[in-house]
């Protein structure tokens, strides 16, 4: 098991009132499983993100990273596990405007102080498998908007991360690119063996996933195989 | 390349210098005006002082005994034999009386030239040079500061004390130094108490200069004379003009650190503002406050340094070029301190900005961008 959330509740202050987020949601995802996290905007799809990225402390329930219980763990030992064991694909891309496509991957091996050659070649070889192998030394406004989000995959698989996570990974992507981006994503979780939580609204892009997870007002409605999303 | 620089701990702030180097040389540029202005000011601060003391500077004294409530002034402070006889009893101090007045004296070809005029005693250690020493033991006369030399004096020109209308030979020249911004020269101290008291000098002098290593007995000797002794830098203070114009060079140049640190701590704090999105991604992968931190202050570190450099280095040029109408002193010690000053300043200046850093949240990762 390679993420577990437990009984997970997040409210938030609504004026006078409370308003509950997350309500005691519980969602597990194991090594080599991609689940597809729907439902509306406001359901708490971004916020169970959050969560599962160890970016927000619920209010109640556990986080299970890796087999690492988060509950009582420093804001410093969050960074250094997120460091070690997430890695995270943004809705945009997210990229540094001064650094190269390679830069973009190797700088999380810098983070980590692991830059040397290996791990070069390993940045090399992950932007060389998700099609980018001669856009190396290309700086973000160089590349098209898919190019980009493929720059943001091999940087996040760049720290062998036992989770991965992906906001809206096509939301700024045409249909055609957004489905080759998902289909991208998901073979290279499957291939390298990682637990991968995919929040999409967009439910035509969903085929790779093995689950599909929907969430309404904070809660799991319903968890579908993924034969019969 | 890549390799080298990714061992660095300013990966991220490398870069965006390079891509973002309009943005950074405006404020590079500034930076370095406040580091010219300020290493300008220090030269000119330094030459004020030297123009100020060079001469009592130069001296081989310790400290001055003057007349108790004469601040340190020696137009305030008269002695005698009796205050000097204390002094020059104890072991291991020399002492000697010393004259100093202001003159104005007049050329042969009518010029008028000031004289911050220094008499001392034959045989005393206060003659810089030995050839000084011999002169002054001859005939009446002056020994002056090496600047007169460069105004065209030489030796065996007349120079006729104005007020006194005694007429005295230049005997020879000496180190360069001036007191109270006028060049000195020297006379024995039996020349000098003519111009000052005539006939009726009664042994008077305006203090007793000192050169000792012990001060364990300056304070019983101070009761026995009647004296009030100071440190040779304490009597920098009496010098006409000195604590003004050193407090106020110091009050600019400190107005021009708290600017020069506002510059720097204004723009880093926009620059981190602008950044703040950037900063929360670099936290979102799992980069710690000290990695973010490192790599902000060394992208700070490098413009101030930079600019620093290349603005102190620019007025040092522009010093050089300055006549010697000005005042004007650059030495390395100043350079450097003025320097590290500023880098340390604007470092310190950024704080509100590092303050910032910190609080950056990483979950504005997540947000969307447009």
């Amino acid at each position: 098991m390679s993420l577990l959330l437990d009984d997970i509740t997040i409210t938030v202050p609504d004026g006078t009132e409370t308003l509950t987020i997350l309500d005691r949601l519980s969602v597990r995802v194991d090594a080599g499983e991609v689940v597809a996290v729907t439902g509306p905007s406001g359901s708490g799809k971004s916020t169970l993100l959050a969560v599962a990225g160890l970016l927000r402390r619920p209010d109640s329930g556990t986080i299970t990273m890796a087999g690492v219980d988060t509950t009582e763990l420093s804001a410093a030992q969050l960074t250094r596990l997120r460091r070690d064991s997430v890695g995270i694909v943004f809705q945009s891309s997210n990229l540094f405007p001064s650094l190269t496509a390679l830069q973009q991957v190797q700088l999380v091996a810098h983070i980590s102080g692991r830059l040397n050659s290996a791990a070069t070649s390993r940045a090399k070889e992950l932007l060389g498998s998700v099609g980018l192998g001669d856009h190396l030394e290309r700086l973000p406004s160089q590349l098209s908007g898919g190019e980009r989000q493929r720059v943001g995959i091999a940087r996040a698989l760049m720290n062998e991360p036992d989770v991965l996570l992906a906001d809206e990974p096509t939301a700024s992507l045409d249909p055609e690119r957004g489905h080759d981006i998902m289909e991208l994503m998901t073979r290279e979780a499957l291939d390298r063996g990682v637990a991968t939580l995919i929040v999409t609204h967009d439910l035509d892009h969903l085929d790779g996933a093995t689950r599909r997870l929907h969430l309404r007002s904070g809660r799991a409605e319903e968890s579908t195989p993924s034969a019969t999303v | 390349m890549v390799l080298t620089l990714g061992r660095s701990n300013v990966f991220l702030a490398l870069r965006d210098l390079r891509v973002a180097r309009g943005r950074f040389a405006l404020v590079a540029l500034v930076i370095a005006l406040v580091a010219l202005l300020t290493t300008m000011l220090s030269g000119l601060a330094t030459g004020l002082v030297d123009d100020g003391i060079s001469g009592l500077r130069g001296l081989p004294l310790t400290h001055l005994a003057l007349q108790p409530g004469s601040q340190s002034s020696f137009s305030r402070s008269t002695l005698t034999q009796r205050n000097l006889a204390p002094w020059s009893k104890v072991d291991g101090v020399d002492a000697s009386p010393i004259g100093v007045s202001f003159f104005n004296a007049k050329r042969a070809n009518g010029e008028t030239i000031d004289l911050a005029l220094f008499g001392i005693d034959r045989g005393s250690f206060l003659a810089p040079r030995p050839e000084a020493q011999a002169a002054l033991e001859g005939e009446p006369g002056l020994v002056l500061s090496e600047q007169f030399q460069a105004d065209g004096l030489k030796v065996g020109d007349a120079l006729t004390i104005v007020g006194v209308d005694r007429t005295l030979p230049v005997l020879g020249f000496t180190y360069g130094g001036s007191y109270g911004h006028v060049d000195i020269a020297f006379s024995s101290l039996s020349t000098w108490q003519e111009l000052v008291y005539g006939d009726n000098a009664k042994g008077r002098f305006s203090a007793i200069a000192i050169r000792a290593t012990d001060e364990s007995t300056f304070a019983a000797t101070d009761v026995a004379a009647e004296t009030t002794v100071e440190s040779k830098e304490a009597a920098y203070q009496g010098s006409p003009g000195f604590a003004a114009e050193t407090a106020t060079m110091d009050l600019i140049r400190g107005f021009l650190l708290v600017i020069s640190a506002l510059i720097v701590g204004a723009f880093f704090t926009v620059w981190t503002v602008q950044r703040t999105r950037q900063i929360g991604l670099l936290k979102a992968l799992g980069a710690s406050n000290s990695y973010v931190l490192r790599d902000a202050l060394g992208q700070l570190a490098i413009v101030l340094v930079a600019a620093t450099i290349v603005g102190a280095a620019v007025a040092v040029g522009l010093g050089s070029l300055i006549g010697g109408g000005v005042p004007f002193s650059l030495s390395s010690a100043p350079i450097l301190g003025s320097t590290l000053v500023l880098i340390v300043v604007g470092m310190a200046g950024s704080l509100v900005a590092i303050r910032r850093i910190t609080k950056v949240d990483p979950i504005i990762a997540l947000s969307s961008e447009h």
